[in-house]
C-alpha cells in the first residue's frame, strides 16, 4: 500500500514535470475560480484568461453571474468557508459589508511588496481609495472604475440652440425646453424603479446638488433640508421632463429609451457609452456627446465614481492566495486595460491608459474620464456596512415620492427614522 | 444478534421498519432538518455578514415583520395575488379543458400550442411582458398609452393596476397547466355514466353540474393546491417587472424575504418570513381540502 502510493506520487510528479516542460510554464499549475459580475468586462476577461494561463500555468475559470446571484453566492461561499471561489469582483458599495465580515484578505502588504510591478502611482487615487479601500484596509484591488458622466443628444441641443449643461440649473432648463411630449421627445431621464435603480440615481443627482446621505458624523442625515429640496427638484423633473414610463425605469430601460431616441440627456456610467454607437441596437449613432456631470453652481468639483474591485477569498490557503494575487496584478494592469479597449470596454483605473494620445484620438470622451477621476467622489453612495438597508429605504421612499403616494419631506423623515435604527 | 431470539411478529415488524427507514431518514434529512433549522433561526438575530455570537431574540423577528408596513402590504398583496390568479386560472382552465375535451385533430393542435407559455421560464415571461408593456417604447404599452387605454405611466407603474397586471401575466402563463390537469381529469371520467345521463335526458348544464363537476373534484383539488403553492411564492416576475413597486404596490412575501435574506443577509428575519409563508401555504392547502370535501358532500348528496 505504502509503496504503491509512493509510486503514484512519483508518477504524478513526473507527469506534472512533463506538462510543465511541454508548455514552458513558469509558475505552478493551478486552477482558480473567479466569481465575476455580468458587466461588459466579464466576457472579455473570460476570453483573455487563457492567455494568462499559457504564460503562468494558472488557469482562471471566470464564472459570470448576475448582480444578486454574485452577491448571494459569494457571501454564502465566504461565510461558509466552502472555498468555491478564490477571487471575486466586489462592487464599490459592498466594501463596508465585506470589510466588517472579513470576507477578503487585506491586500496592502502585497501591494507594498509589489509596488513597482503594479505601478501604484499610475492608478487614480480616487479609484485606489474608493474601490476596495475601507477605513485604511485595502480589501479589494481597483479593477474597473466607472465614471458618472452626462450623455446628451448633440443634434437636439443644437437644434434648440442650447449649450450642453454646465450646472444642474442648466440641466433642468434644458430638460424642460427640450421636452416635446406630443412628438415623444423628453428632455431628461433617470431611473424611477423602486429599489436600487431609483435609490442610486437619486443619490447621484443629490450629491451633485450638494446633498449627502450621511452627516459629517457618519450617521444618517437623510431628511436634511438640502436632500428634501433636491428630491423635490427630482420629482418635478420626472413630472415635467421625463418619459411617462420613467418611474419604472431601471438602467436597461433608461439606456433603451436613450438609444430609441426619445431622451435628450441622462447621466450614465461610462461602461454603457459604446452601446450608443452600435447601429444594430441604437437609433442615435453619431449623435451623442459625453460631458462632465453637472454640479450645482459654485460647488467644488465632485464627480461620482463607481465600479468593481477584485478581492481574494480569506478562506483559501497561502499558495492559492499568491496565485490569485498574480492574476489580479495581471487583470488590473495597463496592458490588459488596453486589450479591454480593443473590445470597446472601458475599465479606467490607470492614468497611462486614459492619457494615451492614440487612445484619446479614438475615444474623445477620455478627457472627461480623466477630469472626473481626478476629482472622483466614491462616497456619494455611502460605502458602509449598512448600505444595503439604506439603499432599500431610499429605493422605496424616492419611488413613493415619484409616483405621488408620499411627499418629499415626509418620505425622507420616515426613511431617516428607520435608518437611524440601523446605527 | 446472538442471544436475542425474535418471534415471527417481531421479525416482521422489524422488517417493515427497516423497509420504511430509508424513506423516513430521507424525509428527516431533506425536509424536516432544514425546516426545523429555518424555524430555529427565525427566533435568532443570525446575520451572515456580522461575525459574533447568534442571540436568541424570541418572537422579535415575527413582531418586526407584522409591524413593518412594507411586510404588511406584502402579506395582503401575496394573498390577493394568489387567490385572484389561481381563481382566474381555475375558471379559464376549466373552460379551456371543456372546449378541448372532444378528441379532434384541431383540439390536439390547440393543446400543443397552448402549452407554450408553460415552457417559458417565469423570468423570461416577466421580461417579455415588461418590454411589451413599456409605455414609452413597448409594442403594446406605447399604443395603449397613446390611445388612452392605459394610465400615463403604463400598467406596471400604476399603483392601482400593477398588481392586477402581474395577475394577468400569471394567468397567461399558468392557465394552460390548469387546463391540462383538468383535461386529464375529464378524459379519465367513465363514459358510461355520462352516456347514461345523456340517455336519461339530462341537460348539458345538469350533466356538468351533477355528474362532471363532482367527479372532477380531485383534479380541481390538485390544480388548486399546486397552483396556489406556486403562486404564493411568486418572485421572478415581480423581480423583473416592478421591483415590488410602485411604492409597495407589488411587494410580495417571497420578494420581501429574498431581499432581507439575500441582500441584507439577515437570516433570522428572513427565516421568520419564510416560516410565516410556510404556515400560510399549509393553511391554504388545508382550507382547500375542507372546501373540496364540503363540495363533494354537497354535490354528491343530491
Amino acid at each position: 500500500m505504502q509503496t504503491s502510493r509512493r509510486g503514484a506520487l512519483a508518477l504524478s510528479a513526473l507527469s506534472a514535470l512533463a506538462a510543465g516542460g511541454a508548455s514552458a510554464q513558469t509558475g505552478p499549475a493551478m486552477t482558480l475560480t473567479m466569481a465575476c459580475m455580468n458587466d461588459p468586462f466579464a466576457t472579455v476577461l473570460a476570453r483573455l484568461a487563457p492567455s494568462y494561463a499559457e504564460r503562468t500555468g494558472v488557469r482562471v475559470n471566470v464564472d459570470i453571474l448576475s448582480y444578486p446571484e454574485l452577491l448571494s453566492r459569494v457571501t454564502a461561499d465566504f461565510v461558509g468557508r466552502t472555498r468555491n471561489y478564490d477571487l471575486c469582483t466586489m462592487d464599490i458599495v459592498w466594501a463596508g459589508q465585506f470589510a466588517e465580515a472579513g470576507h477578503t484578505i487585506e491586500l496592502s502588504p502585497l501591494m507594498q511588496r509589489d509596488a513597482a510591478e503594479i505601478a501604484v502611482d499610475d492608478i487614480y487615487q480616487a479609484a485606489l481609495l474608493g474601490i476596495g479601500n475601507f477605513r485604511g484596509r485595502q480589501i479589494a484591488f481597483p479593477f474597473a472604475a466607472y465614471v458618472n458622466v452626462l450623455a446628451f443628444r448633440r443634434d437636439l441641443f443644437e437644434r434648440a440652440g442650447l449649450q450642453p449643461p454646465q450646472t444642474m440649473a442648466d440641466l433642468v432648463t434644458a430638460a424642460q425646453r427640450l421636452t416635446d411630449a406630443p412628438n415623444n421627445i423628453y428632455g431628461w431621464a433617470a431611473n424611477g424603479r423602486r429599489g436600487a435603480p431609483v435609490a442610486q440615481d437619486w443619490m447621484t443627482y443629490n450629491a451633485q446638488i450638494g446633498g449627502s446621505i450621511l452627516g459629517p458624523d457618519g450617521r444618517p442625515a437623510i431628511n436634511s433640508a438640502t436632500n428634501a429640496r433636491s428630491l423635490t427638484v427630482y420629482r418635478d423633473l420626472f413630472r415635467m421632463a421625463a418619459p411617462p414610463g420613467a418611474v419604472n425605469y431601471d438602467w436597461a430601460a433608461r439606456h433603451e429609451a436613450f438609444r430609441q431616441g426619445i431622451v435628450a440627456q441622462h447621466q450614465i456610467w461610462t461602461i454603457s457609452i459604446p452601446s450608443y454607437e452600435n447601429p444594430e441596437i441604437s437609433r442615435i449613432v453619431g449623435r451623442t456627446g459625453i460631458i462632465l456631470a453637472p454640479t450645482a453652481e459654485g460647488m467644488p468639483k465632485r464627480y461620482g465614481i463607481g465600479g468593481w474591485g477584485l478581492g481574494i477569498n480569506a478562506a483559501i490557503d497561502e499558495r492559492r492566495r499568491e496565485a490569485a494575487w498574480g492574476f489580479i496584478k495581471w487583470a488590473a494592469s495597463a496592458e490588459v486595460q488596453r486589450r479591454f479597449l480593443d473590445a470597446n470596454v472601458g475599465v479606467f483605473t490607470r492614468r497611462s491608459v486614459v492619457n494615451d494620445p492614440a487612445l484619446r484620438a479614438r475615444f474623445p470622451f477620455f478627457s472627461v474620464v480623466d477630469e472626473s477621476l481626478a476629482n472622483g467622489d466614491a462616497d456619494f453612495r455611502p460605502r458602509i456596512p449598512q448600505y444595503p438597508q439604506i439603499q432599500d429605504l431610499l429605493g422605496t421612499a424616492v419611488n413613493a415620492v415619484l409616483v405621488g403616494t408620499a411627499d418629499p419631506q415626509r418620505a425622507l423623515d420616515d426613511a431617516q427614522a428607520r435608518a437611524a435604527r440601523l446605527f | 444478534m446472538p442471544g436475542i431470539r425474535l418471534g415471527f411478529t417481531a421479525r416482521r415488524r422489524l422488517f417493515l421498519v427497516m423497509i420504511g427507514l430509508p424513506a423516513v431518514l430521507y424525509m428527516v434529512l431533506v425536509a424536516f432538518w432544514p425546516l426545523s433549522q429555518g424555524l430555529a433561526y427565525s427566533f435568532t438575530d443570525y446575520t451572515l455578514t456580522r461575525p459574533g455570537p447568534v442571540n436568541w431574540v424570541g418572537l422579535e423577528n415575527y413582531a418586526d415583520m407584522f409591524a413593518d408596513p412594507a411586510a404588511q402590504r406584502a402579506i395582503v398583496n401575496t394573498f390577493v395575488f394568489t387567490l385572484a390568479a389561481v381563481g382566474l386560472q381555475l375558471l379559464a382552465g376549466l373552460g379551456l379543458a371543456l372546449l378541448l375535451w372532444p378528441d379532434s385533430r384541431f383540439n390536439r393542435i390547440c393543446l400543443a400550442l397552448m402549452l407554450i407559455p408553460i415552457t417559458v421560464t417565469p423570468l423570461a415571461v416577466g421580461l417579455i411582458f415588461r418590454a411589451m408593456l413599456e409605455p414609452d417604447f413597448g409594442i403594446l404599452g406605447y399604443w395603449a398609452r397613446v390611445w388612452g387605454l392605459s394610465p400615463a405611466r403604463g400598467y406596471l407603474a400604476d399603483e392601482n393596476l400593477a398588481l392586477a397586471t402581474l395577475i394577468v401575466i400569471d394567468v397567461w402563463e399558468w392557465t394552460p397547466l390548469v387546463a391540462l390537469i383538468l383535461l386529464a381529469g375529464l378524459k379519465s371520467l367513465p363514459t358510461d355514466v355520462l352516456e347514461a345521463a345523456e340517455v336519461d335526458g339530462a341537460s348539458r348544464f345538469q350533466r356538468f353540474h351533477r355528474i362532471i363537476l363532482p367527479m372532477l373534484l380531485p383534479a380541481i383539488f390538485l390544480a388548486l393546491v399546486m397552483r396556489s403553492m406556486d403562486a404564493f411564492k411568486i418572485y421572478d416576475s415581480v423581480f423583473v417587472t416592478t421591483g415590488g413597486g410602485p411604492d409597495n404596490a407589488t411587494n410580495v412575501l417571497m420578494f420581501h424575504a429574498a431581499k432581507i435574506g439575500l441582500e441584507f443577509f439577515q437570516i433570522g428575519a428572513a427565516s421568520a418570513i419564510s416560516t410565516f409563508m410556510l404556515a400560510c401555504v399549509g393553511l391554504l392547502s388545508v382550507s382547500f381540502v375542507l372546501m373540496i370535501r364540503h363540495a363533494e358532500r354537497r354535490l354528491g348528496s343530491r
